[in-house]
């Protein structure tokens, strides 16, 4: 595989973006909320 | 054939002033003569389209009807598995994709009594925004010879807009419905995630995935997108809601919806002749009766972010097989967007996933108490001549088509239904368009404003010069 540097330096802005944004998740927060949230099942999760 | 919309030529039929297989031919007559140039087919499937057509004909003679798309001529995106013709997915392996499973959407427009043209052009593996393939060659856009048709979808919209059927499928993963919609001066559906299923379609990313209807007009997709919709076992993702009637209030009129204008993102960085046409748009809604507001976002980039990386880290995983054992069958730019998943952690891709929930529930929740639609440009500038575009590095070339997509892909991750829509046309005579996005399963509403728009625009009379 012949990632460019380009493509790691996108790669590694995005994981960062990823993971500070993650420090404000709350330990409720798992990926099935996602199709509640559009099935309008919930408003919040319970500890946010 | 190609002043009618999709509607116009279902009734016909139903009334008997037209034939199931005159529909087909005069479709047939139009892609001989310019599919040399459009590339709209990847498969045409003419003795097919006939045979069907005739055994409809026969069928509509005898009083039988098989639903509300009898007669009516349509093509497929080439990643919709349908029993015997082989699906590429735009590679240069005619049978790329293999499935037990007919695509679900196709074949529930076919049980209504649509005939397949045959299937579609489409970027390689659904990777890109302007439609271009070197396998299949590049769809070429019918308003302007040389320019971008958008993409993934590219096919589906240019044969739309050239007339060679009344409707088609489209897959939209970061924009590959609304994007060529936008283009191609057509109207294009991404639904709500899980209102169509995805059973039987190639997938590029199971998270981000959505299967649509590109058309004329708001009311032919809202025709199609009323056979299309609705729960299916073959796929779990697909919502048990109920359908609703979109038809029954699509001419009810916009008195009273709420249009937010982002503040934020939305308008940043895009041409000058784009933004005048979408806020011009919102000024004859205002007209029509809406009450347009601005609207500050939740910052959307984050939203971006979030839904690239979730569909990079999927993307690879799917498509590892190839790009493992026969990277040299990938087009460069594709094989390189490949690559970069396979540098995803699986902590990143599950961080991401569960930010995209409470990232979607931010958005639903503040901006929907304040607006029943969002009205934002689809693409930031006029579709691009594609020889210039096809000469840069492909890091460039994978850059720019980031930015094309980067008001259409947010709304991947947040899921919900986002309506593409013509609304005039820039100084070299290329398409402008709008994009409408509405609250979670609210394609109705959508559909109703788009429909007010066009009745009151008529930029869809428009037919490009072929």
């Amino acid at each position: 595989m012949t990632e460019t540097r380009q493509q790691q330096a996108e790669l590694a802005g995005l994981a960062g973006v990823i993971e500070r944004l993650a420090g404000e998740l709350s330990l409720a927060e798992e990926p099935a909320r996602f199709i509640a949230a559009l099935e309008g099942e919930e408003s919040a999760p319970p500890n946010a | 054939m190609r002043e009618e919309s999709l509607t116009a030529i279902a009734e016909a039929i139903r009334a008997r002033r037209l034939s199931p297989v005159e529909a087909v031919e005069r479709c047939l007559e139009r892609v001989r003569k310019w599919d040399g140039r459009l590339r709209a087919f990847i498969r045409l499937d003419a003795e097919g389209a006939l045979e069907s057509a005739r055994l409809l004909e026969a069928e509509a003679a005898a009083g039988r009807w098989r639903g509300p798309l009898h007669g009516v001529p349509v093509g497929f995106k080439d990643l919709c598995h349908l029993r015997g013709l082989p699906t590429s997915c735009g590679t240069s392996m005619p049978g790329y994709f293999v499935s037990s499973q007919e695509c679900t959407a196709a074949r529930r427009l076919l049980d209504a009594g649509a005939v397949s043209l045959g299937k579609l052009n489409m970027t390689e593996l659904a990777l890109g925004a302007f439609g271009d393939n070197a396998h299949h060659g590049d769809a070429d856009n019918p308003w302007l010879a040389g320019h971008a048709t958008g993409g993934s979808s590219s096919g589906s919209a240019a044969g739309v807009a050239a007339g060679f059927f009344a409707g088609a499928v489209g897959s939209d993963t970061g924009g590959s419905i609304r994007l060529p919609a936008a283009c191609c001066g057509v109207v294009g559906l991404k639904p709500t995630y899980g209102r169509v299923s995805r059973a039987g379609a190639m997938a590029l990313s199971w998270s981000m995935d959505h299967l649509g209807p590109l058309a004329w007009t708001a009311r032919d997709v809202a025709l199609m997108l009323q056979v299309m919709a609705g729960p299916d076992p073959a796929d779990a993702t697909a919502s048990r809601r109920a359908v609703p009637d979109y038809l029954s209030g699509i001419d009810r009129g916009i008195t009273g919806l709420r249009v937010g204008l982002p503040e934020n993102y939305f308008f940043e960085g895009a041409a000058e002749e784009m933004v005048a046409g979408v806020r011009q748009a919102a000024r004859q809604l205002e007209d029509l009766g809406a009450r347009v507001s601005e609207i500050r976002l939740p910052d959307p980039r984050h939203m971006t972010d979030v839904a690239m990386l979730i569909a990079r880290a999927e993307s690879s995983a799917l498509h590892a097989g190839v790009l493992r054992g026969h990277p040299e069958a990938l087009q460069p730019a594709v094989r390189a967007r490949l690559e970069m998943g396979l540098g995803i952690s699986a902590h990143d891709y599950l961080q991401a996933l569960r930010l995209r929930a409470k990232l979607t529930r931010a958005l639903v929740g503040e901006v929907f108490d304040e607006v029943d639609v969002l009205l934002t440009p689809v693409i930031p500038e006029a579709p691009p001549a594609l020889a210039p575009l096809k000469a840069a590095t492909v890091e460039e070339f994978n850059a720019r088509s980031g930015r094309f997509s980067r008001f259409t892909r947010p709304f991947n991750g947040y899921g919900l239904p986002a309506l593409s829509v013509p609304c005039g046309f820039a100084a070299a005579g290329m398409p402008l368009a709008f994009q409408a996005v509405g609250r979670p399963f609210d394609e109705a509403t959508l559909l109703r404003l788009g429909h007010a728009y066009q009745e009151a625009a008529g930029w869809h009379r428009r037919r490009p010069s072929l």
